[in-house]
């Protein structure tokens, strides 16, 4: 009995120490980033001018979707997160999670991340209601879903009236094609390429684009690593910055991007196209009273959750 | 209220459960020696003690108890956290929770990769020698910089002065703490604060927007102090979070070190300058010895003895309130295990298992929520009974073909636009449909849906796979014929198919039952095979001497003889089920258990992903359980010969 009872506290005082022991020296810095996702920073990486920058080894893990760079963070697997999207991170600080947005990674109009109705349905933006009733992929939690809201409203539909199917956007796109779903929403050059082929865009770009639909990918940090180490989370901002200036003024090596976002060259290219990357005071218009506040201040944000401390201005 | 209760009620069981046990054991009169299955029956309080002790561990580790004993705690903690928060900084530039002064780590850091920047200049075949003279004396210019920094003599007094106030203003602080009425709150202070108060809630809170039908996290920690002892820190927090910003605003730079600084940097600047394109790597290398010197410029570098006062009284300011914490630390430490409440500028959260492992409190509101057909989960029902008319089914089993093969044609409009029913419109309202009959309640809603996957799944499986097992273990073309496709197919894992299903079976149930029917079929087979094979030689010679047929054998001897193994085998299948089903209902997900907690883990609802768990639990405990009775009813000589 004494055995037994000793070993259910024992275990209990063990299970009580696991206490996360995080890298509060920070030996290195722990970034979470997307594959497929170009941006000019990512030629730092192959470079290694982070680690050089910061004075310590970086280390950068591929993630498939930003819930699950919010997860890593929570589970103090990840410091700070690069180009996350927006909604995730939205959903997170709802939830209460200790991240904090400090930079906005890119803007982009929404020409990869879009609603697509198949031609076979017939729907086009002039008889939109139709949509009432009928079946629609969503993959839910993410920038799609937002656009997906936001479409329904300019189109004046109501959205709770749809049969929303939650499905990925590579599902979204098959389903799409056997005409399962009469519209699917979808996010990634890959799926929207082959779902324009059976359908077209509820909305095209122009339009989406000037009412206002926007994505944006932005920086987040968790607060613990951010409080022990301004300096480093300054320096990270300050060399993505940098990178950007550089891909403005054309002197990226577009090679040694490709490479890291693994993607081919003309493909990663039509990506850039469509994204705009801020310098920094356009990055602190956005956070205070531009696009990014007004984003966050849409979807019902706590406030409190965006620190513009960190840019290099 | 209820948790309190519980929580005693359990430890209460648990230790007389245990008491009862080992007074059973002295008492009791059985002879069974070790390994007579006799000693394992009886023992219903060793069933209480278990699931005592899961429920214990459930409210320990989801922080339940501490809510329930001290429901005031969680917001005295996260005044206590907003503390640690404001110090973090602070204290981070000390050896109080590292092992050497923020300023010694960075010198270190720095020097060595200037170091590594020098070996890599010299060992390098690209640059040529002029290059690395001056490279090499820009790496020895900016290390220089560094005692600039740490010299005392240098120190400027206006800086040394700045030190000094923010000194004075922790000290004063400490004093100010340790006052009784330390924050000096006016009335009209505390009316705004009861006022915030009242509009936060309590710890846990949940609101439910019944409108929308959705199920919302909000804030679990009330933010604003509730309690005296919270103001004070939450006070204290406010001023520290003030010294905090001035002092990370402070630089330590001397006219000795900027004009050195600016030296560097813009002689750095002029070389690079004067480089042309066919030696970047010298300019690279020069671009990151700036960047060193800037890093360098930035980072907190002090004397070592310059910030001795604020460290000792950061220190007694720490001690003051670990003092003042008193009994609340204690509650941290055992009743917040695994973690604690940690503040994030002006909220805070849980952390640690707090987090992710909900309060069955909670979780059981949230559950009692949930099953409210009006609020459901994404406008589903957990589980509800609808009024469905009996035609529906009707038409749902009669194909419609059966109307267009009836001669004639479907009506067509009159010029005065009246449509005229005829035989063969009727005909296709009643295959279709379409049509009021008396109305039977049928269930459905996530549950429901669900249940009837597992168990279409399994039907399936069962109605081809028994009978299809019983050929192959009774005929040579059968085992020859199915044996190679059955035995490359029944390895590979059933989500394996998970990426075809979609493009070949689309999005409605059909897929995720294929799936599950994938899953059952190799086991029923498998199991099926294994029954007619083994039966007893004998018993069959005995019913072929008797003058059975073929038939009669199959349908009195063989089969009854499998039906053990095939009843196990279908046990297993449904437990297999039941896995897949997640996976399969993550796929095109828009009803179902699966489904459910797949969007629940996208919105970190996680009352709502145990919820589902549990409710998975439960539902494969009552197949196994019908399963069990099944068994017992028609097979009952198995194991017994």
């Amino acid at each position: 009995m004494k055995k037994i009872l000793s070993f259910i506290l024992g275990s209990i005082f063990a299970l009580n120490l696991s206490i996360s022991v995080a890298n509060s020296a920070a030996n290195e810095v722990r970034v979470a980033y997307f594959l497929e996702w170009p941006s000019p920073n990512l030629e730092d990486m192959m470079k290694k001018n982070y680690a050089k920058a910061l004075g310590v080894p970086v280390k950068w893990t591929s993630f498939n979707t930003g819930v699950e760079m919010t997860e890593a963070m929570l589970a103090g697997d990840i410091d700070i997160s690069y180009s996350q999207g927006l909604a995730p991170f939205i959903n997170a600080v709802k939830a209460n999670a200790p991240i904090k947005l400090i930079d906005v990674a890119m803007e982009y109009g929404m020409g990869n991340t879009t609603c697509v109705t198949s031609n076979a349905s017939g729907i086009t933006k002039a008889n939109a209601s139709e949509l009432e009733g009928k079946k629609v992929a969503v993959p839910l939690g993410t920038m799609a879903d937002y656009v997906f809201a936001k479409s329904m409203e300019i189109v004046g539909v109501d959205a709770s009236k749809i049969n929303v199917i939650d499905m990925v956007p590579e599902d979204g796109t098959a389903a799409l094609i056997s005409g399962d779903v009469s519209m699917a929403c979808l996010f990634g050059g890959n799926s929207v390429q082959a779902a324009t082929e059976v359908g077209s865009r509820l909305i095209s770009e122009e339009e989406a684009e000037a009412a206002g639909i926007l994505g944006i990918d932005i920086t987040s940090v968790t607060n613990k690593f951010m409080n022990e180490n301004p300096g480093m989370v300054r320096t990270f901002v300050e060399v993505t910055h940098e990178a950007n200036a550089r891909y403005n003024s054309g002197k990226s090596d577009l090679n040694s991007m490709a490479k890291a976002s693994g993607m081919e060259m003309s493909k990663m290219k039509n990506t850039l196209d469509g994204f705009k990357f801020l310098n920094a005071e356009e990055t602190k218009q956005s956070m205070e009273n531009g696009n990014l506040s007004g984003f966050l201040d849409g979807m019902g944000t706590p406030t409190g959750n965006v620190d513009t401390s960190f840019l290099p201005l | 209220m209820l948790t309190q209760f519980i929580t005693i009620l359990i430890i209460v069981s648990i230790i007389g459960c245990i008491l009862y046990g080992r007074r059973l054991i002295k008492t009791e009169k059985v002879d069974a020696v070790f390994g007579n299955p006799e000693r394992a029956k009886g023992g219903t309080h060793w069933v209480i003690v278990g699931a005592s002790a899961i429920l214990m561990l459930w409210l320990y580790y989801s922080w339940d108890i501490a809510k329930g004993f001290y429901p005031k705690s969680a917001n005295e903690l996260c005044q206590v956290a907003k503390i640690n928060e404001s110090l973090l900084g602070l204290k981070y530039q000390f050896p109080i929770e590292e092992r050497e002064f923020k300023s010694t780590s960075i010198i270190k850091i720095e020097n060595k990769n200037l170091k590594k920047i020098a070996n890599e200049i010299n060992k390098s075949p690209d640059l040529n020698d002029q290059q690395k003279t001056i490279l090499v004396s820009y790496i020895d210019r900016t290390s220089k910089l560094i005692p600039f920094l740490t010299s005392e003599e240098l120190i400027e007094i206006d800086t040394k002065i700045k030190i000094q106030e923010m000194t004075e203003q922790i000290k004063q602080l400490s004093i100010n703490f340790q006052k009784k009425n330390y924050p000096f709150e006016t009335d009209a202070q505390k009316n705004e604060r009861q006022k915030l108060i009242n509009e936060q809630g309590g710890w846990g809170i949940v609101t439910i927007d019944t409108g929308s039908g959705s199920i919302e996290n909000t804030i679990e920690i009330p933010t604003a102090p509730q309690t005296i002892k919270g103001l004070k820190f939450h006070a204290a927090a406010k001023e520290l979070s003030l010294i905090n910003d001035k002092f990370f605003k402070l630089r330590n730079h001397n006219p000795l070190f900027k004009s050195s600084i600016k030296q560097l940097k813009d002689d750095i600047k002029a070389y690079r300058k004067s480089l042309n394109d066919s030696e970047e790597l010298a300019s690279d290398y020069a671009k990151n010895i700036v960047k060193i010197a800037r890093r360098i410029e930035f980072a907190s570098i002090y004397p070592p003895n310059a910030l001795n006062e604020m460290q000792e009284a950061i220190l007694e300011f720490d001690d003051l309130q670990n003092k003042e914490q008193g009994g609340l630390r204690l509650i941290d430490i055992l009743l917040f295990p695994s973690g604690t409440i940690v503040a994030s500028g002006a909220t805070c959260s849980e952390q640690g298992s707090g987090r992710w492992l909900p309060k069955p409190s909670d979780t059981f509101n949230k559950f009692v929520l949930l099953s409210k057909p009006s609020v459901g989960y994404k406008n589903v029902p957990l589980l509800w009974i609808e009024m469905v008319d009996v035609s529906k089914m009707i038409g749902f089993f009669l194909p419609d073909w059966i109307a267009d093969i009836l001669p004639g044609e479907y009506p067509v409009h009159t010029k005065e636009g009246i449509v005229k029913d005829n035989f063969k419109s009727n005909v296709l309202k009643v295959v279709t449909g379409d049509f009021k009959l008396l109305k039977v309640p049928v269930p459905y809603g996530h549950i429901w849906d669900s249940f009837m996957r597992v168990f279409l799944g399994l039907m399936f499986g069962i109605i081809i796979g028994v009978p299809l097992g019983l050929f192959m273990g009774l005929n040579r073309f059968a085992r020859g014929f199915f044996d190679p496709l059955i035995e490359l197919y029944r390895p590979v894992p059933p989500l394996a198919w998970a990426p075809l299903i979609i493009s070949v079976l689309g999005i409605d149930n059909s897929g995720k039952i294929f799936l599950l029917f994938m899953v059952s079929l190799s086991i029923m087979i498998i199991s099926a095979r294994a029954g007619a094979s083994g039966t007893q030689l004998s018993k069959i010679h005995a019913a072929h001497s008797l003058g059975a047929t073929k038939k009669q054998i199959l349908r009195h001897v063989i089969f009854p003889n499998s039906l053990p193994e095939i009843l196990t085998g279908i046990r297993v299948a449904v437990g297999m089920c039941w896995g897949t089903l997640v996976a399969a209902e993550f796929l095109a997900g828009t009803t179902g258990i699966g489904f459910v907690e797949n969007v629940a883990k996208k919105y970190f609802q996680w009352e709502v992903i145990w919820i589902t768990i549990i409710i998975m639990g439960l539902l494969g405990l009552l197949f196994d359980i019908t399963l069990r009775k099944i068994i017992d009813k028609t097979i009952p000589w198995r194991g017994k010969g």
